[in-house]
């Protein structure tokens, strides 16, 4: 199983431990990191996959910035959809892979860093969910050269 | 001069915004929301919304979250229109009265 699939199956095994309803908040927040790290992971492997010496991905994924990552993300996901029936599919998946990751991205960092935050375990099935589903539609549209763009942004460059 | 979104700008507003947002999806047991700066410092909008116990069963959830998050996105816009970036916390009701977390009202 690849990197990136191993955490999303890390992430909802911590948030099953101590059912029904007695979650230890250790194990919630570090399910919601995880999830986070899957899309990570899953974005900045694909993006090294256009590299071509295939000995240098493993450093080329580890050039990617999360703040850019972030700003790339955002502006990605406030551009108008495109009206052609075709592109708008591709789009919607393109969008719901951006959202997810400012949004992800900001529950890693509460998970890692706010102890003053309380954790329910519905708060991080839904964002194991939300990776997941923007894990399927990254997939989905991985060739189209939308994705492509979005996964060369992602490193910051203009 | 730095950039002051029309969320912060326009706190009013905003709020007679939120306000008729109501009536809310189904499921939807009480919503909140606070505008601050997101982890960046981007300025953000946070939704804290308490779900029935039907609502938030695995099942259905992510059914559940999709449909309230496209109401509130499509009413409100807050990217858009309000320069804030939207994040959705869901919890329920059962979570809620044993957490008590403030912020989920």
């Amino acid at each position: 199983m690849a990197y990136h699939d191993d955490l999303i199956a890390h992430a909802i095994f911590l948030s099953q431990l101590d059912l029904p309803d007695d979650p230890k908040q250790v194990d919630l927040r570090r399910a919601v990191s995880a999830a986070y790290y899957g899309l990570f992971h899953l974005l900045t492997t694909e993006a090294a996959q256009n590299w071509r010496h295939q000995s240098q991905r493993n450093r080329f994924a580890r050039m990617f910035d999360h703040g850019r990552m972030k700003t790339c993300s955002s502006k990605a996901s406030s551009r108008p959809l495109p009206t052609d029936p075709v592109e708008v599919l591709i789009a919607t998946d393109l969008k719901l892979v951006a959202d997810s990751f400012v949004t992800l991205q900001q529950a890693r960092h509460a998970a890692d860093y706010d102890n003053s935050k309380v954790w329910s375990r519905t708060q991080v099935y839904e964002t194991i969910v939300q990776a997941q589903d923007a894990m399927t539609a990254g997939m989905a549209i991985r060739e189209k050269e939308i994705a492509q763009d979005y996964l060369f942004d992602l490193m910051g460059t203009r | 001069m730095p950039y002051l979104p029309r969320g912060v700008a326009q706190p009013t507003e905003l709020i007679q915004h939120l306000n008729a947002l109501a009536p809310f999806p189904p499921g939807v047991v009480n919503l909140r929301s606070t505008v601050e700066d997101d982890w960046s410092g981007d300025p953000a909008i946070f939704f804290w919304i308490t779900l029935s116990d039907e609502a938030a069963h695995p099942p259905i959830l992510s059914q559940t979250t999709r449909r309230i998050t496209n109401f509130i996105t499509q009413q409100l816009d807050p990217a858009g229109q309000w320069g804030l970036i939207p994040y959705f916390n869901f919890r329920s009701q059962s979570e809620q009265a044993k957490l008590k977390e403030e912020v989920f009202g």
